[in-house]
């Protein structure tokens, strides 16, 4: 919150974002969570780092300030059914910010089973997390030799693959343990994760051994950079069906009428919220100079105008939803029909 | 100089441990500080009484009726300190120990993880609650300290003595993040994650829901004659009339001031007057009660910080303000009129 917009969005344009970054770590036991979180813990950054955990007493590093936590769900009254958010994280980094020493960087370790979605959507409900902390990306740890049992396990009804899930949410993807499976597997295990999330950033990985950088401010929820980085974002996929898990991207020319965009959006988010586990986009609207950005976990969505269009620049909307049961062609019919020019055209 | 006059400040000191929590009581301040620091300070002079340190970080402190011990609590547990020798008994349980309530001189309830526990001065357990759905957030106790109300996930829980289950169950869903009890018995408040406070009439549980904050009500506190409740949760402070029958169908008086309210302590008395402290380190006195419903106030005065956010805030009797900032200051502020601020 600002003095002069006391009620109004953040602007991150207008102030340099000094919000420590957290960066989450998601993976099954076994995954090699623990041994990258041993790695960032010991190498040679220079940032002091914070670490929640959420699987006791793994890490095993001295000087390092280690957190444990026991996983609080809390549903949200907030009229949003699928709303839920991590309680123990809304303390403990609320008492952690309080501290005079300040930290650089904030890890979450989640549980092997963990639903991403209550931890990032923890980043959009609290004001004062998110005035002071950003979610700079989930990352995945994926055991390349073990991962396809985890993503074909077949699971009740209404119970939601964990494996899946975490995969669907990431911003980077460790491929880890690359060393323990043949090449076939990797490529095959490359495929899945991309039929799931099409646009993901896969980094391959022995021992956890990988660029801090791939996943230390990654920035994949500022806004100004979701696209930035990543060149991949619109992959078009291979046809999927053994998962109900995919990506759909749209890429789509011309200006965007608001009130319909916002009719459409409003009302696919309050309907098919539950399914939709990530949605991004940058958009044109008609009228605007700025780019809009936004960002979206389930059903809450940040939304906030970016940087300037070049006058040259070809107004294009770019945007992703990754979830469950997507029909790319109602999708893409409800996203045309919000050009400024739609009425016109029909 | 008629602010001088006014506002004397008593004394002003410095400590190194950030500042998180201020309890104050007859003739003792007590802060703690996010590292665990906990600095027992004459309330008259500043100078300091005691000191002792909880391991793991301190998140709350409070003192019992007679200033006879202080317990301060944290996130791996909590620490009982005791006037006459300084002895303190440091329990570190691992579990986090989010508040302490005393009953009176000789308990004092401790929320330690799902569970409340009630000690003697001592630090002895005398009986401890059944776990509740999730860490205790918050207790306050009713009916001259026979009855304990337990805050957590999902419901308000209210334990008799020695009795590990509850006898009465407030629930609505949501983080009851902040529980207020008003001196009446009448009332059961809690401040929500959800952004609202939600209420029960104790007597039937009739619930009434206050929502529509902008954010989460972290912070609310009924005044000594329980009719006025004041929280945060917006930059304006609101202050909920709960006579008669209570605050159904009204709208609050609007203080305003802050741009977001960092603490509330209504002054001993029922004189209406309360103090509230902003991230902008502002401190501002009220005539809280002023007005009529719906009133839009401004503060009778405003006392300037060093920047730094205004971390806690607390009355020692009703002459004297201690107020606490992040950055380790602490001052305090005479208040010799009991009529006017």
């Amino acid at each position: 919150m600002t003095a002069s917009e006391p009620y109004g969005p953040r602007d991150l344009r207008d102030l340099r974002d000094e919000r420590v970054p957290v960066t989450v770590l998601t993976g099954f036991l076994g995954s090699g969570k623990t041994t990258l979180l041993n790695r960032i813990l010991t190498e040679n950054h220079g940032l002091r780092i914070a670490v929640i955990e959420n699987e006791f007493g793994e890490v095993g590093i001295d000087d390092a300030l280690v957190l444990d936590a026991e996983e609080e769900i809390f549903e949200m009254n907030n009229g949003c059914i699928c709303c839920t958010v991590r309680g123990d994280l809304i303390r403990i980094l609320g008492a952690l910010m309080r501290r005079r020493e300040k930290f650089d960087h904030i890890l979450i370790e989640t549980t092997g089973l963990a639903d991403p979605a209550p931890v990032a959507q923890t980043f959009f409900m609290d004001d004062e997390i998110a005035s002071q902390l950003r979610l700079d990306a989930i990352v995945t740890l994926v055991d390349a030799a073990h991962v396809l049992q985890h993503l074909d396990e077949v699971k009740p009804e209404g119970v939601e693959n964990e494996a899946v899930e975490q995969i669907a949410f990431a911003d980077r993807v460790v491929l880890n343990k690359t060393d323990l499976a043949d090449d076939d597997t990797v490529i095959e295990v490359v495929r899945r994760i991309r039929g799931i999330n099409a646009g993901v950033r896969i980094v391959p990985a022995r021992h956890a051994a990988i660029d801090l950088e791939e996943v230390l401010d990654v920035g994949a929820f500022d806004l100004e950079r979701v696209l930035a980085d990543d060149p991949a974002f619109l992959t078009e996929t291979e046809h999927q069906h053994d998962t109900t898990v995919t990506s759909v991207g749209i890429e789509l020319t011309g200006e965007l009428d608001e009130d319909r965009l916002n009719a459409w959006l409003g009302h696919l988010l309050r309907t098919k919220g539950v399914d939709l586990f990530r949605s991004k986009g940058i958009l044109a609207i008609a009228g605007a100079p700025r780019q809009y950005v936004f960002q979206g976990v389930h059903m809450l969505l940040d939304g906030s105008f970016g940087r300037d269009w070049r006058e040259d620049e070809v107004r294009r909307n770019r945007l992703v939803f990754i979830g469950r049961d997507l029909d790319r062609e109602a999708l893409e019919r409800g996203f045309a029909d919000c050009l400024a020019t739609a009425g016109a055209a029909a | 100089m008629s602010t001088a006059v006014q506002s004397p400040l008593a004394w002003d000191i410095s400590v190194d441990d950030a500042p998180v929590a201020l309890g104050a009581r007859g003739d003792l301040v007590a802060v703690a500080g996010a590292e665990g620091t906990v600095k027992v300070l004459d309330a008259a002079l500043g100078a300091e009484i005691g000191a002792f340190d909880l391991p793991g970080g301190a998140l709350k402190v409070t003192l019992s009726p007679d200033a006879g011990h202080v317990v301060a609590t944290g996130p791996m547990g909590y620490a009982l300190w005791r006037r006459t020798d300084g002895r303190t008994t440091v329990r570190e349980s691992g579990a986090w120990s989010a508040a302490a309530a005393w009953s009176d001189a000789e308990r004092v309830a401790v929320a330690s993880g799902r569970r409340a526990l009630v000690l003697d001065t001592d630090g002895g357990e005398l009986w401890r609650t059944e776990p509740a759905a999730s860490t205790v957030t918050d207790l306050a106790w009713m009916r001259q300290g026979r009855r304990l109300a337990v805050a957590a996930y999902g419901a308000v829980r209210c334990h008799e003595r020695h009795t590990e289950k509850p006898v009465a169950t407030y629930p609505y869903v949501g983080s009851h993040l902040a529980l207020a009890v008003a001196p009446t018995g009448r009332w059961i408040c809690s401040g929500n994650q959800d952004a609202s406070i939600h209420i029960w009439r104790a007597r039937d549980g009739g619930e009434l829901t206050m929502s529509g904050y902008p954010e989460k009500v972290s912070r609310l506190t009924f005044d000594d004659s329980g009719f006025w409740l004041a929280a945060d949760g917006a930059p304006d402070v609101t202050v909920w009339d709960f006579s008669g029958k209570g605050p159904e169908g009204t709208a609050p008086r609007s203080l305003r001031c802050h741009e977001t309210v960092t603490a509330l302590a209504w002054r001993p008395g029922a004189g209406g007057h309360l103090a509230s402290g902003g991230d902008d380190g502002t401190v501002a006195l009220w005539h809280a009660t002023a007005g009529r419903a719906q009133a839009r106030l401004r503060p009778v005065r405003e006392l300037d910080g060093t920047g730094a956010a205004v971390a806690a805030l607390g009355w020692a009797g009703p002459h004297l303000l201690a107020v606490a900032w992040r950055d380790g200051r602490i001052r305090t502020y005479g208040v010799p009129s009991r009529t006017s601020l």
